[in-house]
């Protein structure tokens, strides 16, 4: 496998888990594309006008990177928190349709600002990392990290929280939960973790424009974890890296690879209504891993 | 405890082991010598899928075409060229894949990707791995500039673009009032309405109105009706082949009877059954000829007429530069393996100088007599503009050269 596949595969396993956090609340947000592109607009902006970011010009600093993740983090952090307490208290599908009017404003508003560069967008974006090995020891590091929040969330009372209003809202309210607040905190985390991973993927992309978060993006991102599952973070990495690597791991195919992939995304819910990774999933599975592991060690 | 909270943090474990563990085990080197064992290791990315792949098709035959006239006369000095073709889809994520899946696999040089848009990210790819890039439709400013590596046979918008405009006048010199239409959301369309508009001012017809359309939209009457109210007697689009064929027809259906000038996002017979029969009478400023009379235009004339539908089929330019292309590559290989035989360089040294070889030579190719500029921008004499010409029957036309 190729490295640059792989990092595509990491990208979009961060953007898995930033479409599953609002869901692990029962909330369909498609706005993942959007704060993904505020990320990487950030990150083209800083990169390529401000001079001082630059180091010693032979590679572009990783501090520097860090910095722009930071910046990332707190404009699209204050953005959702400001939308959210809006569009919150919207539900189901209306949700959905104004998240996506929120990712087509970012879109239009990116197109016609002279800065962004309209259309061609901005080119020319610095390397912090000579080559894709780089990016993915980067990003698996960041995958791994945002792993072990979702892992801890869920187990700790806000992410106990969440899974109480997604199974019924009404419910969760009664028992003293503070739902409006518990949502918000969900969408934010979701605008976090995209706008950090936009970041990151402006640089592996050398060029940065408006068509990157489009409603195609935000379909493809909800794919990954209406494929994967929505009941554990596993679920939408591993829908993530599926659904990305796919495309190209069907090349052999020709030009039916399109065809096989769109089926392989019809038969995923099909077969797995709840998705591919589900708790009851995981544990059955290392049930029988722990059982094949007890057979074949060496009775004393 | 400890082994349920190893259990739990298992998961995340594997799932980095497992990142770090393929970094490892991915590198492949350009230090090896080259792989030869099919032929000369050349390839291609071109757009075979999404809205651009009515572009890539056209290409893709260009390709074959070159292919065969290389390997047909003897190769590169006796060793056959192997081209591996990828598609690199409508998008930049899709191309850049395709070019490192290309690059990986130790090819010498790289022909593509198709749309300015995607070229602005793959290229420079190629050209911090120092692989020569031949770019056969990219005409945005800049591409070039990316860096030594990239190159390009498809001469820039701000060349071309204008002479239809002069066409136009000269067909029809009472025009007074142009309308403008450009898609806001593509590259290439933002970039060559910039060039058509300043060629408009210049010719003392300041555009009455400049209408903005998306790529993907379908239904052009806001934008249409917005513009007729101005009562325009030449429109000028710069969009792509799909939303710009269905503008035309719904400008025409809509009761335009004026002049229209297109760009090079429609300079392909693509769009004959996108707009049909109202595709008639549009101009197109065009990079190619089918009436050159060169001995390099009449061979792939001819091959193109016998490969393609019969004597009366005529080339279109995409085809023509994609052709082009791969000559200028299997030409500088062929000049390379001469002065030093391909078998004792590494892919990286063969790469670097293969770059220098195809910026010094002249080539004799169906656009005429072409060479570059040492940033790798093409040198072009002879460019000419075309009138679109219906069959009665609305399904097939032809690109008339005029005068």
């Amino acid at each position: 496998m190729d490295t640059t596949l792989l990092q595509q595969m990491l990208l979009g396993a961060l953007l898995g888990i930033s479409v599953y956090l609002p869901l692990r609340c029962g909330q369909l947000s498609l706005a993942t594309p959007g704060f993904y592109a505020i990320g990487g607009t950030v990150a083209a902006l800083l990169s390529t006008r401000i001079p001082a970011l630059g180091g010693d010009g032979v590679s572009y600093p990783i501090s520097s990177v860090l910095l722009e993740m930071a910046l990332a983090a707190m404009v699209t952090g204050i953005l959702a928190l400001g939308i959210g307490k809006v569009v919150l208290r919207l539900r189901g599908i209306y949700l959905a349709i104004s998240t996506i009017a929120l990712v087509e404003i970012l879109r239009v508003v990116s197109l016609n600002l002279s800065f962004t560069g309209g259309a061609i967008g901005i080119f020319g974006i610095p390397q912090p990392f000579a080559s894709p090995e780089g990016y993915v020891g980067f990003t698996s590091l960041l995958l791994a990290v945002v792993c072990w929040l979702c892992d801890r969330l869920e187990r700790t009372r806000p992410g106990l929280a969440m899974a109480a209003i997604r199974e019924d809202e009404l419910a969760a309210a009664s028992q003293g939960i503070n739902t409006a607040n518990t949502k918000l905190l969900a969408f934010v985390l979701s605008a976090l973790v995209a706008g950090v991973t936009g970041v990151i993927a402006a640089h592996f992309l050398n060029s940065w424009n408006a068509r990157m978060g489009n409603f195609d993006a935000s379909i493809t991102t909800l794919a990954f974890v209406v494929f994967g599952g929505t009941r554990t973070w596993l679920g939408p990495v591993i829908g993530g890296l599926v659904l990305t690597a796919l495309p190209e791991l069907l090349r052999p195919v020709g030009d039916l690879r399109l065809i096989v992939y769109g089926l392989v995304i019809l038969m995923g819910p099909v077969l797995f209504p709840q998705g591919v990774i589900t708790p009851e999933r995981l544990s059955r599975w290392s049930r029988m891993l722990r059982q094949r592991l007890r057979l074949e060690a060496p009775t004393p | 405890m400890a082994p349920r909270r190893l259990q739990r943090l298992g998961p995340w474990l594997a799932l980095l082991a497992a990142g770090l563990g393929l970094t490892a085990c991915s590198d492949p080197s350009a230090n090896q010598p080259i792989n030869l064992a099919q032929g000369v290791p050349v390839g291609a990315v071109l757009a075979l899928t999404g809205n651009a792949n009515v572009y890539g098709q056209d290409q893709r035959t260009g390709l074959n075409l070159a292919l065969a006239a290389i390997n047909g006369s003897g190769g590169i000095n006796g060793k056959p060229m192997a081209l591996r073709l990828e598609d690199g889809g409508s998008d930049e994520p899709a191309a850049n894949a395709a070019f490192t899946l290309q690059i990986n696999r130790g090819v010498l040089a790289l022909v593509g990707p198709t749309l300015s848009q995607q070229a602005f990210s793959a290229d420079p790819i190629a050209q911090r791995r120092g692989v020569p890039v031949v770019a056969p439709s990219n005409t945005a400013t800049g591409i070039p500039q990316i860096g030594h590596f990239i190159s390009r046979v498809s001469a820039q918008s701000s060349v071309i673009a204008p002479l239809s405009i002069g066409k136009a006048l000269a067909l029809q010199p009472s025009i007074k009032r142009a309308a403008v239409f450009f898609a806001q959301d593509d590259a290439y369309s933002t970039a060559e309405t910039v060039i058509f508009q300043k060629a408009l001012t210049a010719k003392g017809l300041k555009p009455v109105t400049v209408q903005r359309t998306q790529l993907n939209d379908q239904d052009f009457q806001n934008q249409i009706t917005a513009a007729l109210q101005q009562k325009p007697d030449l429109i000028v689009l710069s969009l792509q082949a799909m939303d710009g064929g269905n503008l035309i027809r719904q400008l025409r259906e809509l009761g335009y009877t004026g002049m229209i000038v297109v760009g090079n996002g429609m300079n392909t017979p693509n769009i004959y059954p996108i707009c049909q029969r109202y595709c008639d009478g549009i101009l197109i400023a065009q990079a190619y000829s089918p009436e050159l009379a060169t001995p390099a235009n009449r061979a792939f004339l001819k091959a193109f007429q016998a490969n393609q539908g019969g004597a009366s089929a005529t080339p279109p330019q995409l085809t023509a530069q994609a052709f082009t292309a791969l000559q200028v590559v299997g030409e500088a290989l062929k000049r390379l393996d001469a002065k030093t035989p391909l078998t004792t360089l590494t892919v990286a040294q063969a790469r670097t100088a293969l770059m220098a070889e195809i910026l010094k030579g002249q080539y004799q190719t169906p656009l005429g007599t072409i060479n570059f500029t040492p940033e790798g921008e093409v040198i072009q004499k002879q460019f000419f503009v075309a009138q679109v010409k219906m069959n009665p029957d609305g399904r097939a036309g032809r690109f008339a050269l005029l005068p």
